[in-house]
């Protein structure tokens, strides 16, 4: 009982280094009560993260970006220099994406709690307890913070797979690649909570039949996949 | 040609996305975190010479935010306007955009954010919504490092009764 809940929180956070963390480490080896009271934290990391990462993908209100853009008083000197042209919602959106991403790629602290949609480059892709599904959860299983629904191959020959996020009510498609899992679709209008049906809101599936070549893959092939690490 | 200025008011745009996710955890009404995040950007770019180049933007902002929040709901108080969360169903009928909002706020783990302290609630809302380490958080909160983790563990506590298991 040496782990009180202040330090076993402090763990789950990634604030503990050296012995106090090794010491955690160790009492969770045997007592099965503290692993559970672990997945616990991890759990209401991920519902709290599911329940309002949806503010990173949506687009920014048009008042909220021109706040931004609206010169003050303060720093009427600097402003000498700045150019004339305003910059489009495109080039916010591209300055947004790449800057979250620094910031998200910067937080990678083991135990941190991830968010699971994060803003790369490219576009949007999976973090956090998506990614983890993605990976290695499987239809059938028990839903967590993430769903699984139907797993595929579309038509590049690439494995892809249709989620929901349990709390903050989004589903979408997400496609594996190099680096992890690119999410081409996602649509925020879907129920949320518990009490949604298992089916993909229309606006998914009708996605799925544009993307997908051939059926849809049975228990046995999507195993077989996830075993394979979806290469 | 980029002024330091210039530099900041670009990142405090690509900061957007996630102000408006923080001060949503900490307001738990989707037009308030709109309201604060522009009160807050406004703020932000009057007193940019308070900036310091080469610190944490994001714990500033967060900080200005939480400020600026804080400062409205003293203001409600005064005005002795009530200060009513959408509720499950009470603006049910409206369809489209306004229906999916409710929605939202009417999620589980927003009506028990709502229901937290303020003090816990902002804990949590930098620690376990934003990713802060604990000692941002306390810096951007500006409170001790341990009254920051009683807050978050208090929260957490909370949170975890009113969620329980339910998924």
């Amino acid at each position: 009982m040496s782990v009180d809940n202040e330090k076993l929180m402090a763990f789950a956070d990634g604030e503990l280094t050296g012995a106090e963390r090794a010491e955690v480490e160790a009492a969770l080896e045997h007592d099965e009560a503290l692993r559970a009271r672990l997945e616990a934290h991890h759990h209401m990391g991920a519902r709290l993260s599911s329940a309002f990462d949806g503010a990173l993908i949506e687009p920014v209100p048009q008042r909220l970006a021109e706040a931004a853009q609206t010169p003050r008083q303060a720093e009427v000197i600097d402003f000498a220099t700045r150019h004339a042209a305003k910059w489009s919602v495109r080039e916010w959106g591209a300055m947004a994406a790449s800057v979250a991403f620094g910031l998200v790629v910067g937080v990678g602290v083991m135990q941190q709690p991830q968010p699971m949609l994060v803003t790369a480059d490219s576009g949007l892709t999976a973090g956090g307890a998506l990614t983890q599904a993605l990976d290695s959860q499987l239809a059938s299983d028990t839903a967590a913070a993430v769903r699984i629904g139907l797993s595929f191959r579309n038509q590049s020959g690439g494995f892809c797979r249709t989620f929901d996020l349990t709390a903050g009510g989004a589903s979408g498609v997400a496609c594996r690649s190099e680096s992890g899992w690119s999410i081409p679709l996602i649509s925020g209008s879907a129920g949320g909570g518990e009490v949604r049906t298992a089916s993909a809101p229309a606006e998914i599936l009708n996605a799925v039949d544009q993307m997908i070549a051939g059926d849809p893959m049975d228990a046995e092939a999507e195993r077989a996949a996830r075993d394979a690490g979806w290469r | 040609m980029t002024s330091a200025a210039e530099q900041t008011r670009s990142d405090i745009v690509a900061m957007l996305p996630r102000l408006r996710r923080f001060a949503r955890a900490l307001t738990g009404s989707l037009a308030d975190a709109d309201d604060i995040v522009q009160i807050a950007v406004e703020r932000a770019l009057m007193r940019m010479d308070q900036y310091q180049q080469g610190t944490r933007l994001d714990s500033w902002l967060f900080s200005i935010t939480r400020n600026a929040w804080i400062d409205e709901a003293r203001s409600r108080t005064r005005r002795g306007k009530v200060f009513a969360p959408a509720e499950a169903g009470e603006q049910v009928g409206y369809g489209g955009e306004a229906e999916v909002h409710t929605k939202l706020e009417a999620d589980d783990v927003w009506t028990a954010m709502r229901k937290l302290p303020e003090d816990q609630r902002e804990a949590v809302a930098l620690v376990c919504v934003e990713g802060l380490a604990y000692r941002e958080a306390a810096d951007a909160l500006g409170i001790p490092i341990g009254t920051l983790t009683s807050r978050l563990a208090r929260g957490r506590e909370t949170l975890q009764v009113m969620l329980g298991g339910a998924r």
